[in-house]
């Protein structure tokens, strides 16, 4: 009887054993923590399989799916490096800095190259010193760091530099050019002031219940609204005295009213991508990074766009009396982490992406990358379903390049406060005095500590 | 006689209306919900909202599969569920029969760990858990979730509810017809609490099918990755297709709700008995 | 069985030379006394004495209630070193860590009480610890009476009772992202939205209608209808069950009172429903305090940033702790809302025993 009863409890014992060792089929690859009893035909799963002798260099990214550029620029890499493997690992638009961060975290990470977002997450990293600094490959090497034109000097920290930038994208208006010619308006130019631009908006505004055509559109992004300030070149959003946005959110705050743009607490709510408002054909005006262009080309491509597929880009509006082409700058860049476990040929890759070669992928595909030269402004612009018009082709120059967020100790605080204050304005949770008054006292209460 | 049949019928009649709006509050989302897994995503706004689909678009069950490696995020999220629901039940109710009937030195210590745990908030121990896992090299392994989810002290402290309701009586008994801990806990308390085994079996089912935040730390690869992870990560790279976020949210229903169904009957059952012991 | 050895009747005898006269003292004095605690606590004394006399007679290695013991720690340990390791460690190292200064990353520093004081003047501390509270106190009664009132009903003879039955269930176990993006379309925050919509048909002015999780005084009431519409099912069931053991004998003495149903109610079904009130309580307030996800499903938008308006604690707990990395921080915040839940949970228990 007892012997019965013991029986049924170690067989369900080692069922729940042998189910346990199954579950952790499919560790990583190179290194042996993760268990060398597994079985082998486990790993099957994995997308990336190592050839004997090689190594493979685990590289963090976001949206894999949306990203034209991230597999010609793995394919082009192993071809060169046939001993190196790039495993790209999804970790997810949404949350990914904190993802990466809890990823780097201690001694135990296995990323080799890891890509980072903006700004606030690239200080957060170095505060927290999980990077390295890549000051001695790049002198070893001799990378020339003025072909950069300056934003390496913006990002370094401390006198080092921990991440290389390989793409730098600016804000650009696009428009649907269907909609301007259902509506017999004449196309946007690339010289056009906030004024010009407002009536414009409002010019090709339908508010027909059911028929709605939205003159502009802004994502919820803080930067699509708030920033507009900064291009004047007078003020810099890290000052910690906001009163400059205010014309700014007006204008905005006014055409939401009117129906020009889409409801801001709607697109919030609704999770809306900008992607997806601008595909629907429906809206004339969208300011967006650059990064949209390479989305655009695909999808239309591909069939899935029908409604925009005929769309042109032009400069951002300026304000009175100022160059036209003054813009909003992001660059996305990679490092390598600290406990990378294969730094040298990580840096391989580093130099890869963002040097030369990988310009030229990334322009082929549509992106922008920090290295810019002529030539590659020409392939960007003569690329297969990038707008013909010669609009489109000069708004890729740009006068004054200012960063959505300058590199500050301090910016993933002020970030935090800035995108409430923008929030509660364009929820009409406060009034524009309110929101810049709470911005002036909590980010003079950051930079006061 | 008479008087009082026409006011009971008056109250039924009542009873059915408020219980039919019940019902409606309840089901609009989902009735909203499967209705727009069939329309076209600009579709899916207007507004008076079209019940059913003149055209329904039964595309959107066939695109989401291709969209997105919905068939692994299923099968890895359904392979997780059993693992863990099956090594909970085990070990709780193992563990609860000593709380509940078996008399041993640091019984209420032991205890309060348990119960200490259930009111702090996974976020805290979030970071030093991850990183223990690491070190063991569980990092973007199935085995991490399953030893994240399948040891709570949720399932002891409710297994040891139930158990504590059925008569020590019947244990006493047992002993002195010569049965041994494992087999009164086999013979006698496994059959009787099939009850809040079925409980226990839904919560456990319910809560690891819809995980998310454990998942998004610990699982990277994509071929890992679970079906919530799957539906956020459509969600952020497709916004704006609703109808097929919406398809794939219905089909994410399904598995949970065959469960219930089957299990629903002992289910009430089962909660009567840990529930009321409080 | 435990192993026997070699008896060496020397030995057994000295021992029992000491444990006989303790044995007798022992009941003696177990006798001699009144206050029943103690009397039952000799008693045991008596009992374990007794085993230790028979386990020097035979000679075995193990007492009965060694073995006794070994028994229960063999059913608990399965799971309580699962436990132990993964989640028992963690929770400790954590408390701990609410004293100290740690980014996860670089060397630990000793912070005193320093993470504790930080949170008093911490705008988002104060707003997440308002409107956690305001969430409990508004979603604990509200579902509690909505739980209460649907098992009442359900608990009828009426047709079609496991449909409703599983129905109210539904919301329960639906995945949370796919409802909340459900719940966030239905109360859009447009004028056309479906709910507005109804508003607005019902004669509220358009100017004045609530933009629900995007409005700074509207989005708590969002969260909160969300929530008691979510969890209500969940413990409902648990009220149903409640229901199931009450006596039908009493409702028949009631019966032949003449009582009406809501007396019948009044006096019967509510008072006889206490113990199940007092676990839902628990649990209720419990899962109130550590609410998260559906806030930052709701409200999070596309940044996935809670407002001060909408800011709760673990919400506080996870940015702090994941976004700027201060770990320790994180743990005091947690540690404040444990002891919340702490103190709540105590005096729960002291009213069911002053009124059981």
């Amino acid at each position: 009887m007892k012997k019965k009863c013991l029986v049924s409890i170690a067989t369900a014992a080692a069922m729940a054993v042998s189910l346990t060792a199954c579950g952790g089929g499919g560790g990583s690859e190179t290194t042996a923590a993760a268990g060398g009893e597994e079985p082998a035909g486990t790993t099957a799963a994995e997308s990336v399989e190592a050839a004997e002798g090689q190594t493979v260099l685990k590289w963090s990214i976001w949206d894999k799916d949306l990203t034209a550029y991230y597999q010609p620029l793995v394919e082009e890499f192993e071809k060169q490096n046939p001993d190196l493997k790039i495993e790209m690992v999804d970790l997810g638009s949404s949350d990914y800095q904190t993802v990466l961060g809890t990823q780097l975290t201690g001694s135990g990470s296995d990323f080799d190259i890891v890509t980072i977002k903006d700004v606030p997450g690239y200080t957060t990293l170095v505060n927290k010193g999980v990077l390295e600094p890549l000051d001695e490959y790049i002198a070893a090497d001799s990378v020339d760091l003025d072909a950069y034109k300056g934003l390496t000097d913006q990002i370094t920290v401390d006198g080092k530099l921990y991440e290389l930038p390989f793409r730098s994208d600016f804000w650009v208006v696009y428009y649907n050019k269907d909609v301007f010619d259902a509506a017999q308006v004449a196309y946007p130019t690339n010289d056009m002031t906030f004024e010009d631009y407002d009536a414009l908006a409002r010019q090709l505004t339908v508010d027909t219940p059911g028929q709605e055509v939205y003159g502009a559109h802004y994502h919820t992004w803080r930067s699509a609204v708030q920033l507009f300030g900064i291009l004047d070149g007078k003020n810099t959003i890290l000052d910690g005295t906001y009163d400059f946005l205010k014309p700014y959110y007006e204008l905005v705050l006014a055409e939401q009213e009117d129906g020009v743009c889409q409801d801001y607490a709607t697109l919030k709510t609704s999770n809306l991508h900008y992607s997806g408002a601008f595909s629907q054909g429906n809206v004339a005006m969208m300011n967006m990074g650059t990064w949209f262009i390479s989305t655009m080309i695909e999808k239309i491509k591909s069939g899935e766009y029908t409604d925009c597929a005929n769309w042109g880009i032009v400069k951002y509006p300026h304000a009175d009396g100022v160059e036209p082409g003054s813009t909003l700058a992001t660059i996305t860049a990679l490092s390598i982490p600290a406990n990378a476990p294969h730094k040298d040929a990580a840096w391989k890759f580093v130099k890869f992406v963002c040097g030369e070669e990988g310009a030229e992928i990334l322009a082929n595909t549509g992106n922008i990358p920090a290295l810019m030269t002529d030539d590659i402004a020409g392939m960007i612009s003569a690329m297969d379903g990038f707008p013909t018009d010669e609009g489109s082709t000069e708004a890729l120059q740009t006068a004054n390049l200012y960063l959505e967020m300058p590199v500050s100790n301090k910016s993933s605080e002020i970030e935090i406060v800035l995108n409430e204050a923008h929030d509660n304005i364009m929820t009409g949770n406060s009034t524009i005095d309110e929101g810049i008054a709470d911005m002036n006292e909590k980010v003079g209460a950051v930079l006061a500590q | 006689m008479k008087i009082k049949n026409t006011k009971t019928r008056t109250l039924r009649v009542i009873l059915y209306v408020v219980l039919i709006a019940l019902a409606l509050v309840m089901l609009v989302p989902f009735v909203w919900m499967l209705s727009a897994s069939f329309k076209l995503d600009k579709d899916v706004f207007i507004f008076p909202i079209e019940w059913i689909p003149k055209n329904p678009r039964w595309q959107n069950y066939v695109d989401i599969w291709s969209k997105i490696p919905l068939m692994t995020f299923v099968l890895n999220t359904a392979k997780l569920t059993l693992i863990v629901t099956f090594l909970q039940l085990l070990t709780s109710s193992f563990a609860a029969y000593a709380f509940a009937k078996l008399d041993f030195k640091g019984k209420d210590l032991l205890f309060l760990a348990y119960i200490a745990t259930i009111a702090v908030p996974w976020q805290v121990y979030m970071v030093p858990q991850f990183m223990m896992m690491r070190s063991m090299g569980l990092a973007d392994t199935h085995l991490a979730i399953i030893f994240l989810q399948a040891f709570s002290a949720f399932g002891v402290f409710m297994m040891k509810q139930f158990y504590e309701g059925i008569p020590t009586e019947l244990c006493e008994a047992a002993r002195i017809d010569g049965m041994t801990e494992y087999q009164i806990w086999y013979r006698i308390m496994l059959p009787l609490s099939k009850p809040s085994l079925s409980t226990l079996t839904i919560f456990t089912f319910v809560n690891t099918w819809n995980d998310f935040l454990g998942p998004l730390i610990y699982l990277t690869t994509e071929s890992k990755k679970t079906l919530q992870l799957g539906l956020r990560m459509f969600i952020s790279q497709f916004g704006s297709e609703y109808g097929l976020i919406m398809a794939a949210s219905v089909l994410s229903l399904i598995p949970v709700l065959i469960v219930f169904l089957s299990l629903q009957k002992y289910f009430v059952e089962g909660v009567a008995a840990s529930g009321v012991k409080g | 069985m435990g192993k026997t050895k070699t008896i060496d009747p020397a030995v057994v005898q000295k021992k029992l030379s000491i444990l006989e006269p303790q044995l007798a003292q022992l009941q003696k004095q177990a006798e001699a006394e009144t206050d029943p605690k103690k009397k039952l606590k000799l008693g045991r004394q008596v009992d374990r004495t007794r085993d230790k006399i028979r386990q020097a007679k035979t000679g075995e290695r193990f007492s009965r209630q060694t073995k006794r013991d070994l028994v229960a720690y063999s059913f608990i340990a399965p799971n309580f070193i699962g436990f132990a390791i993964f989640t028992l460690g963690p929770v400790i190292f954590a408390f701990v860590l609410a004293f100290l200064k740690w980014d996860g990353n670089n060397a630990m520093e000793f912070a005193g009480l320093s993470n504790f004081a930080q949170m008093v003047g911490n705008k988002r501390f104060l707003a997440a610890f308002r409107n956690t509270v305001i969430y409990c106190v508004a979603t604990v009664p509200f579902t509690l009476a909505a739980a209460l009132a649907l098992a009442v009903l359900l608990n009828q003879k009426i047709k079609g009772r496991n449909f409703f039955r599983t129905v109210s269930f539904f919301p329960y176990v639906a995945s949370l992202v796919a409802v909340a993006a459900v719940w966030n379309m239905l109360f859009s925050p447009a004028k056309s939205g479906p709910v507005n919509m109804i508003l607005y048909n019902l004669g509220m002015a358009a100017k004045s209608l609530p933009k629900w999780s995007a409005d700074k005084n509207w989005v708590m009431f969002t969260v909160v209808l969300f929530s008691v519409w979510k969890n209500m099912g969940y413990y409902m069931v648990i009220y149903l069950a409640g229901l199931q053991g009450i006596n039908g004998e009493l409702y028949e003495a009631c019966d032949l009172d003449g009582a009406n149903t809501w007396q019948r109610f009044w006096y019967i079904t509510l008072p006889q429903l206490r113990p199940t009130t007092f676990f839902v309580t628990i649990i209720l307030t419990i899962n109130c305090f550590k609410v998260y996800d559906i806030v930052y499903m709701l409200a999070g938008g596309n940044t996935g940033v809670l407002n001060e308006s909408a800011i709760v604690l673990v919400y506080h707990i996870y940015e702090e702790a994941f976004r700027n990395w201060n770990l320790g921080y994180a743990s005091a915040v947690a540690m404040v809302l444990f002891l919340m839940v702490l103190a709540i949970t105590l005096v729960q228990f002291r009213g069911e025993k002053k009124y059981a």
